[in-house]
């Protein structure tokens, strides 16, 4: 069960399954992400687990969306289950979806999206039921009601952050192995919920909701249209960046415009006309300075290199649209240059631009249109040959049968070869800031474990008045101040690389969806 | 590179006065002509030709005129090398005090270096041409040298070889390689310091264009570019060099900068010619993320694993960067 059998991507999710759920969990796991469809029996006797910790980690994982199940094709009374990759890799990313969410809404959506990530698959009464409880401990002094959760979850389906699961299928009792299914238009339709029984159930304090009329209907986060959002914001980073700020609000605008007309799965929106932008930026109560100048900086966006606005046609004031392949490839390339730049330096980025852009170069070509000195420029060639971000394509010259035949060398960039080989690089990366995270936390944990009890018992007696005042000062000198000062720096260290994980996420997030356009288009 | 040799005409002196023969007015005419001929066929005449073009000349003023001429180093008298026949050629050199001894070799190898012009020639290429073998050539070079007919320059283009050319020759362009060599080096520092002055000059534009803000993103957008011939201007007026940049080479220098990543261009119409216009522009990203962790960066990324030398949880680049 050693990990060098694994891909670094598949590396990820293991890590990632065993520090969110377990060992047991992340046992199973990591053998379904290594075998793909399995049985539960091939399961059992691979892990040595027992039986009922394997369902037990199954269920777990399909009431998560990390595994699906579906007949086996040999046997179809019997199912198979498989990992879900892209749902696990997603764990990483819970955070940054709290994050987001309570950005564009506010505390009360951002609570429902924690209490349905934590229970994976949840129906809409008991995800209201358990934020207010929640809402209600943090916050004795208001309550909340729940109809004021019902709007707010209500909203998070309309803009599609959350989605129905499938539910069984019509002849699905007839089958051993159940299939599920659910149709387009009930994607993200909210049922009638009675709020009464839950207004009851919080005033008696209750900790689950009983039986309600919706608990059929369940919900799960929408990964899609986080990933899309993920998207968004670095689009409009980028451009801020290239024009000026007004310029990211009113591509913010024309993004969600595009989001609602077109099918998340294209790799191009379709196009929406001047007039609509026009509108929804006067609609939106904009800065000044937008409405003013809008031609000009929808122009300036359209002109600018990077492809973040294309114009297909001239119907309707102008057709505008995105090409998703082109800006990511845009995006892409950046990262590949920012990465060259830091690892080896000015005069090879230089180079790998410079070869990239041209599409073939020889070395003397190279040296004399970058105006490097030839000794350089071979050393810094060779470099970025050896670290496979330049390819070599030889062709021969001259037909001789006889004579060795001399031979042109040119150099390129083959993208998507480079792409991938940086996206294997950076989740072996993440995995390794992963590591190293869990290994300082481990060989501490005596240490944090005792400073952890001591903060707890200080709140306790804190809480208590009739503790007197010396006792308290005692307790807290059972901690060295040196211990005191190691455990302010592991938490900072393991800060650190929280913050560092999440960074090697966007390289990879970007990555990925170049790739993933790229395919697309072909 | 072996053209084919077109020998240039050179001014052929006026005869010396010598014992002049009493010379008839048909002699005269018959030399005009034999002349004549033998500029007609630089390759050399022999008796047949002389027949075909001159059947009515007596054989024994033929005899006289020729030897006439060869006295007076007009022409000179050469065996074919199969038929042994007899060939006879216009002696174009002028009677001057390189004549003599190793004339002919000399002559050879300045009248090849002479045809090469201002782009010089090599000593392979010389070797080749003339026939010669390697210490006579040399020994010719070094006295021609020494006698200040010809000089060597430094080539860029095949590595340090010396080329030769006439001494009062300018060497070519291509040879020296422009502004950026200096004696066959190519000028790292001082390629530098212009790309680094024009990135400047660029970014000061380009605040002064951001000022007008309240104009609208396309004023200053537009108002950010310059075009290669004014930069080429403000280069030159703040004199960090000793000799005048051309409009090329300043668009040479820009290029590297397009290809660096920190400015893009834009050709503009203006009028019925099209000039290249530059500004600075940002990167889509400040940075890839990954970088900003130590894996990231790492130059020992792939032989970084769970068990060996290098990992994660010994690494000593993490344990600087968590510092």
């Amino acid at each position: 069960m050693s990990s060098f059998t694994l891909g670094h991507f598949s590396q990820v999710c293991s890590q990632l399954l065993n520090h969110y759920y377990g060992e047991i969990v992340g046992q199973v796991g990591s053998y379904l992400l290594r075998r793909g469809n399995r049985m539960l029996t091939d399961i059992r006797t691979a892990t040595g687990l027992s039986i009922r910790e394997v369902k037990k980690a199954l269920a777990v994982m399909i009431q998560h969306n990390l595994v699906k199940f579906q007949a086996s094709e040999r046997n179809n009374i019997v199912a198979e289950y498989s990992m879900m990759h892209h749902n696990v890799y997603c764990l990483i990313r819970y955070p940054k979806y709290l994050y987001m969410i309570k950005r564009i809404y506010g505390t009360s959506e951002e609570i429902l999206l924690e209490i349905l990530l934590n229970l994976g698959q949840a129906s809409a009464s008991n995800v209201i039921f358990h934020s207010a409880n929640r809402l209600n401990e943090a916050n004795d002094s208001e309550v909340l009601s729940p109809s004021a959760l019902h709007q707010s979850f209500q909203r998070l389906a309309q803009d599609n952050f959350i989605i129905r699961c499938p539910k069984l299928a019509e002849n699905a009792t007839l089958l051993k192995v159940p299939t599920l299914e659910i149709e387009e238009k009930e994607k993200f339709a909210v049922p009638n919920v009675e709020i009464e029984p839950i207004a009851r159930m919080l005033k008696e304090k209750a900790t689950q909701l009983g039986g309600h009329c919706d608990s059929e209907i369940i919900w799960r986060v929408n990964h899609e249209r986080f990933d899309i959002e993920l998207r968004n914001v670095i689009l409009v980073n980028a451009a801020a960046r290239r024009v000026d700020t007004t310029a990211g609000e009113l591509y913010h605008l024309i993004l969600k415009l595009w989001r609602e007309s077109s099918n998340p799965d294209s790799p191009a929106t379709t196009p929406v006309s001047y007039n609509v932008i026009k509108d929804a930026v006067r609609k939106n109560d904009s800065s000044p300075i937008l409405l003013e100048h809008f031609d000009h900086y929808l122009r300036v966006l359209h002109e600018d290199s990077a492809g973040l606005i294309d114009k297909p046609g001239d119907a309707g004031g102008g057709q505008f649209n995105l090409d998703y392949s082109k800006v990511f490839e845009n995006l892409a390339c950046a990262s590949l240059d920012s990465i060259v730049l830091e690892r080896f330096g000015s005069k090879a980025l230089r180079l790998f631009r410079l070869t990239r852009i041209q599409k073939f170069m020889e070395q003397d070509q190279m040296q004399n249109v970058a105006m490097i000195p030839a000794k350089e420029a071979k050393m810094f060639t060779y470099k970025l040959l050896e670290h496979n971000f330049l390819q070599i394509k030889e062709l021969k010259k001259g037909t001789s049968n006889f004579a060795p035949v001399k031979s042109f060398i040119l150099y390129h960039v083959d993208l998507p070869q480079v792409v991938r080989t940086v996206l294997e690089a950076s989740y072996k990366g993440l995995f390794n800031a992963m590591v190293r995270q869990m290994h300082d936390l481990t060989e501490n944990k005596r240490l944090l474990e005792k400073h952890a009890m001591l903060e707890s018992m200080l709140e306790r007696l804190k809480g208590d008045d009739g503790v007197p005042e010396e006792e308290i000062a005692e307790l807290s000198d059972t901690m060295h101040p040196a211990e005191k000062s190691l455990v302010e720096k592991i938490h900072l260290m393991s800060d650190n690389l929280t913050l560092g994980q999440t960074q090697a996420d966007e390289t990879i997030l970007i990555l990925e969806s170049y790739l993933k356009f790229k395919s697309k288009e072909l | 590179m072996v053209s084919k040799i077109v020998i240039k005409k050179e001014k052929v002196d006026d005869a010396r006065p010598g014992p002049s023969v009493p010379r008839d007015d048909d002699m005269t005419e018959i030399e005009a002509r034999i002349l004549e001929l033998l500029r007609e066929y630089p390759k050399g005449i022999n008796d047949k030709i002389l027949e075909t073009h001159m059947s009515n000349l007596d054989k024994q003023i033929q005899i006289i005129v020729l030897n006439r001429l060869l006295k007076e180093k007009k022409v000179y008298m050469f065996k074919a090398p199969v038929t042994n026949a007899l060939f006879w050629c216009l002696n174009e050199q002028p009677a001057s005090i390189k004549l003599k001894g190793v004339d002919k070799e000399e002559n050879a190898v300045m009248r090849i270096i002479e045809e090469a012009g201002n782009k010089g020639i090599l000593n392979k290429d010389i070797r080749d041409q003339s026939g010669l073998n390697l210490t006579a050539i040399n020994k010719i070079l070094k006295a021609l040298e020494g006698k200040e007919l010809i000089k060597s320059v430094l080539s860029i283009s095949v590595a340090k070889i010396k080329v030769y050319m006439l001494f009062d020759l300018e060497p070519d362009r291509s040879v020296t390689g422009g502004s950026w060599y200096t004696d066959g080096e190519f000028e790292s520092e001082l390629v530098d310091i212009v790309n680094q002055q024009c990135y400047r000059m660029l970014q000061q534009k380009a605040e002064a264009a951001r000022l007008k803000a309240m104009d609208g993103p396309l004023i200053v957008r537009n108002a950010s570019f310059l075009s290669s011939k004014e930069m080429c201007q403000m280069i030159s007026d703040l004199n960090i060099v000793k000799f005048n940049l051309t409009v090329e080479e300043i668009e040479a220098i820009l290029e590297t900068l397009v290809y660096d990543g920190k400015i893009e261009m834009r050709m503009v119409s203006d009028g019925d010619e099209k000039i290249k216009t530059y500004r600075t522009v940002e990167t889509l990203l400040s940075s890839a993320a990954i970088v900003r962790i130590p894996c990231g960066v790492c130059p020992v990324i792939e032989k970084c694993g769970t068990v060996g030398e290098v990992q994660p949880k010994n690494c000593a680049y993490y344990d600087q960067w968590l510092d």
